[in-house]
């Protein structure tokens, strides 16, 4: 190896994506890209077939497997109209709610984040879900963008999850417990996300047009016909996580069977229907994967040349207030999510962070989830965000990816603002773990 | 960097500059055996006088831990501490020289096969053939299975929804578990919503710092699926055989330390864990040996399926199975 | 000259349509892994009866299914990227841009196929399996890596054309397919 210092790597890997990013080529290319070249320059060519060998192990991952599930039953729900009838349903029902519409789409994805345990499948599903309905009832795109994106990372938070079991492994704490920490912190950020778009519809009532003339209840509570069909899925497939039927990731396949027997029971159901969601599917899939593979090669690159050393260093050496401690680690989190992806931060820096966490007598089930909300609020923070990227799979190319980065600022303040009420207030995270010790 | 790297350790020592080593390690962070693989660089570095240093890496950070193999043959790191049974899908041998499904009880025995028994040969001459050096075995004890039933005998396995991968998936299907193969992560969930009865995941420390104690109220023991465990150094063969004589030697030295040391340590751990599993309610199930060894031969006609006819393979079980009679654990 | 183009166009054209029908054949996977683990759930579940082979077929064409779509959503542009200075910037430099990253695209996928292919043609000769209980031979979908790439190398040779050919002033020999929507639904 080259004696080029940590620092160096850094600053080299992080212009080089901001650079390339920047010339259009997708990300995809540009990970897979930039492992390439900085194995040769930093590391050593024999070095290259780590890159080979992280993408035969994602061609394998079981969990990623729930990702063309999860966008095929979506798929199949936005073309048979199931999903338009919901939202026309709560257009009946919120017309007089600021942003109804909005709320109803956090509502819609903390289901979701209670069905699936990978982000890039609820982000994507609820792409291809709620945005279209929203735009077309003349909701503000950022406004949409901004609340599918945030909305549909909840996952991470909300059980089952895939990054807290990976966290809970590499820091030996229950993964059960750290299941049930990540409760309410989840539901207090979906709540801080619909007072923001009440406030927000309050204010600029055009960004969440609403029709306050008198509905029929008639027509309300017939339209509730609409939720039958979704609500049936839901049941589906958290029943048969919950009892114990499916896994997570067989589970949603239990969502697609519920969604093509919702489609054939609304005689929506056609071979042309069916083609097009599989060709959906594909897409988004593909789109995902590819990233994946170039992320997984990019971070163990990074990871092999050092580049996060002298980061931890200063952690590990750090001698001050514990708080500020704490707060350095936070701010290490969040600027390494800027470019790595949460899994290899978590291999990264969990086993540099914990001995400093036990040393200052920190709780590791309230640091971890800590740790969690900030890496929620990396996967979604521009520049580089990972859910915003697969949001943006999903757009219509009309667009564009400066949208998408003016949507999420509003909710990535609003992460920031639950990670200090989370740190703020130990017992957000750890009162249901000990309530279920307890009982 | 490249071939220069490996030619590159005489000319280095002799500008006083230390050898300067990658290993991939398949454990993760904060793990015991982890640890003892940190205490294991730190011992070569210092019988070489910090001549030889050996930078570890938990799994997944350089490659996943079952893609090391191809990593290392490449010479992406020069060296790393695997479990055979990955590649074994590849090179049938390596289903003996990593774990066998009711083999053998002890760790002395199993490593008495490698050092006495011509075990270590075997294992050169099979990653010998990938252009791999294979150092030395570290040798220790039984895994737990982790189940929400209670089961006293192998008879009782009958008909249990099981996850176990590996050669441990034909052995435990031939003893009459339903194997489902799920993905480690998934384990905790499985057994907590009860999508599984039994399972095995990883030691008993481990498995309670996963918090399998809140899901599964019996821990049968031993594991049968996996009574011993060799984990196995292998070094890139180029790489090692640029190394001075006495660093060889210092391997060897080392890694045969570590897997006395790290077995060691776990029979004490296993005390401590087994009397947390009690206090969290856990009922800790004792098989009978005879019983063990009365199954023994379903067993062994498994891993004669597993060797695939390979020479290699077959000369392997047939130097384990010739031992185990010795011993008397078979007929 | 107009016999380059041509033969420019042809090649275009038919590397394009090969990636599609390989991409709408790929596509039909996911209609039969859903079945298939919709047997194993019900199967475990109401008959006590799990099976060895139906979540490992499943994660097994998993990577031949999304490797496979790959080189088609280069030409659909369904590999997101950051559009904001490539919005902004004129058209010109937008085809330098596009150039330049199918360029880079080319060598990924060349240098990646170099990696890949030894290790597939190794998987082989070994007769890899995967050690299961089930224990399906794997070694076939290693080389979907390659053949992956090889495709996208094509794909990126034919966008490269297209955008060379405009920077020169001539039109895209594609022109008249339109450019395809990325976005879903
Ligand atoms: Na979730
Ligand atoms: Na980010």
């Amino acid at each position: 190896m080259t004696g080029i210092a940590s620092e160096g790597v850094l600053i080299w890997m992080f212009a080089g994506l901001v650079g390339l990013m920047l010339t259009g080529l997708p990300l995809a290319f540009v990970l897979g890209g930039l492992a390439i070249l900085f194995t040769v320059l930093l590391w050593d060519p024999a070095a290259l077939t780590i890159t080979v060998l992280q993408i035969f192990d994602t061609m394998r991952s079981d969990s990623l497997m729930s990702i063309p599930l999860y966008v095929m039953m979506a798929s199949v729900l936005q073309r048979s109209g199931i999903i338009e009838s919901l939202y026309k349903a709560m257009e009946l029902w919120f017309n007089r709610l600021p942003g109804g519409l909005a709320i109803g789409t956090v509502i819609i994805c903390t289901i979701m984040a209670a069905m699936t345990g990978i982000v890039g499948a609820a982000v994507a599903a609820m792409g291809i879900l709620a945005l279209p309905s929203m735009l077309k009832r003349g909701y503000d795109q950022r406004l949409a963008l901004g609340t599918i994106c945030a909305g549909g990372t909840l996952g991470i938070l909300i059980p089952p999850s895939v990054v807290t079991i990976v966290y809970a492994v590499t820091a030996q704490v229950s993964i059960g417990q750290m299941f049930i920490g990540g409760i309410i912190p989840g539901l207090l950020l979906a709540g801080l996300y619909v007072a923001y778009i009440i406030i927000r519809s309050l204010i600029d009532p055009s960004i969440a047009p609403r029709d306050p003339s008198p509905v029929a209840w008639g027509a309300r509570i017939r339209s509730l016909r609409a939720l039958i069909l979704p609500f049936l899925i839901i049941i589906g497939v958290l029943g048969s996580i919950y009892a114990g039927i499916a896994t997570p990731t067989e589970a949603a396949a239990v969502g697609v069977a519920g969604a093509v027997i919702s489609a054939a029971v609304e005689r929506r159901l056609s071979l042309a229907m069916l083609s097009g969601a599989g060709m959906d599917t594909i897409k988004v899939t593909a789109m995902i994967l590819w990233i994946t593979m170039g992320a997984k090669a990019f971070v163990a690159i990074f990871t092999g040349t050092g580049g996060a050393d002298f980061l931890l260093e200063f952690i590990r050496d750090l001698d001050a207030n514990r708080w500020l401690v704490l707060a350095a680690m936070m701010g290490v989190l969040v600027f390494l999510g800027l470019f790595l992806d949460e899994i290899g931060i978590i291999l990264l820096c969990v086993p540099v962070f914990l001995p400093v966490i036990q040393l200052l007598d920190f709780d590791p089930l309230w640091f971890g989830i800590l740790f969690m909300v900030s890496a929620q609020t990396a996967y979604i923070s521009p520049p580089f965000g990972y859910t915003l990227f697969y949001l943006k799979g999903t757009l219509p190319p009309d667009i564009g990816m400066g949208t998408v980065y003016r949507g999420i600022i509003p909710f990535v303040l609003l992460q920031l603002v639950g990670l200090g009420l989370c740190a703020a207030f130990p017992e957000l995270v750890l009162w249901l773990p000990k309530l279920m010790v307890a009982g | 960097a490249g071939a220069g790297t490996f030619a590159a350790p005489h000319v280095a020592r002799a500008a006083g500059q230390p050898v300067k080593w990658r290993m991939q390690a398949l454990w993760d962070a904060n793990t015991t055996p982890m640890k003892f693989e940190q205490l294991f660089a730190d011992r070569v570095k210092e019988l070489t006088g910090g001549g030889f240093e050996i930078q570890t890496f938990t799994a997944g950070q350089l490659v996943p831990a079952n893609q090391a193999f191809d990593a290392v043959r490449a010479g992406a790191f020069q060296m790393m501490k695997t479990f055979d049974g990955y590649e074994a899908g590849k090179i049938p041998a390596f289903a003996f020289t990593s774990t066998v499904p009711f083999g053998f009880p002890e760790s002395d025995q199993y490593e008495a096969w490698f050092y006495e028994k011509g075990g270590l040969d075997m294992a050169r001459e099979a990653y010998g053939k990938a252009g791999l050096m294979y150092i030395a075995p570290t040798v220790y004890g039984q895994e737990p299975i982790h189940s929400k039933v209670k089961i006293s005998s192998i008879e009782e396995f009958q008909g249990k929804k099981g996850r176990f991968v590996g050669l441990a998936s034909s052995v435990m299907g031939a003893m009459g578990v339903a194997v489902t193969p799920l993905p480690t992560a998934e384990v905790y969930s499985a057994l907590e919503k009860g999508v599984i009865d039994i399972a095995d995941r990883g030691d008993l420390t481990a498995n309670l710092q996963a918090g399998l104690a809140e899901v599964a109220k019996f821990i049968i023991l031993p594991g049968v699926h996996q009574p011993t465990t060799a984990t196995s150094y292998v070094a890139n063969k180029a790489a090692y055989e640029a190394l001075p004589a006495e660093y060889k030697a210092v391997l060897a030295v080392a890694a045969r330390e570590t897997s006395a040391a790290l077995r060691q340590h776990i029979v004490v751990q296993d005390v401590a864990s087994l009397a947390k599993y009690r206090e969290a309610g856990v009922e800790i199930v004792e098989l009978d040996p005879a019983d063990i060894r009365a199954n023994r031969p379903k067993a062994e006609a498994q891993w004669r399926v597993a060797t695939k006819d390979d020479a290699l393979a077959t000369r392997i079980l047939d130097s384990q199975v010739g031992f185990m009679k010795e011993l008397g654990l078979l007929g | 000259m107009s016999a380059l183009v041509g033969v420019v166009r042809g090649y275009c054209t038919a590397v394009t349509a090969f990636n599609h029908l390989l991409a709408r054949l790929a596509a039909l996977v996911m209609f039969v892994v859903v079945p298939v683990i919709l047997f194993e759930v019900v199967s475990r579940y109401f008959f006590d009866a799990p099976t060895n082979w139906a979540m490992e077929s499943a994660t097994l064409v998993f990577g031949p299914y999304f490797l496979t779509a790959g080189p088609w959503l280069l030409h659909i542009h369904g590999h997101v990227n950051i559009d904001i200075l490539h919005k902004s910037v004129g058209r010109r430099l937008q085809l330098v841009f596009d150039a330049f990253g199918q360029l880079v695209i080319m060598g990924f996928s060349w240098v990646l196929i170099e990696l890949s292919w030894p290790l597939a043609v190794n998987s082989w000769e070994l007769g890899e399996t995967s050690f299961s209980s089930w224990n399906p031979e794997i070694w076939w979908t290693k080389f979907f890596l390659p053949g992956a790439l090889a495709l996208l190398f094509l794909q990126a040779v034919a966008e490269f054309l297209r955008a060379a050919i405009q920077l020169c002033g001539g039109d895209d020999p594609m022109n008249g397919a339109g450019r395809p929507r990325a976005g879903v639904a």
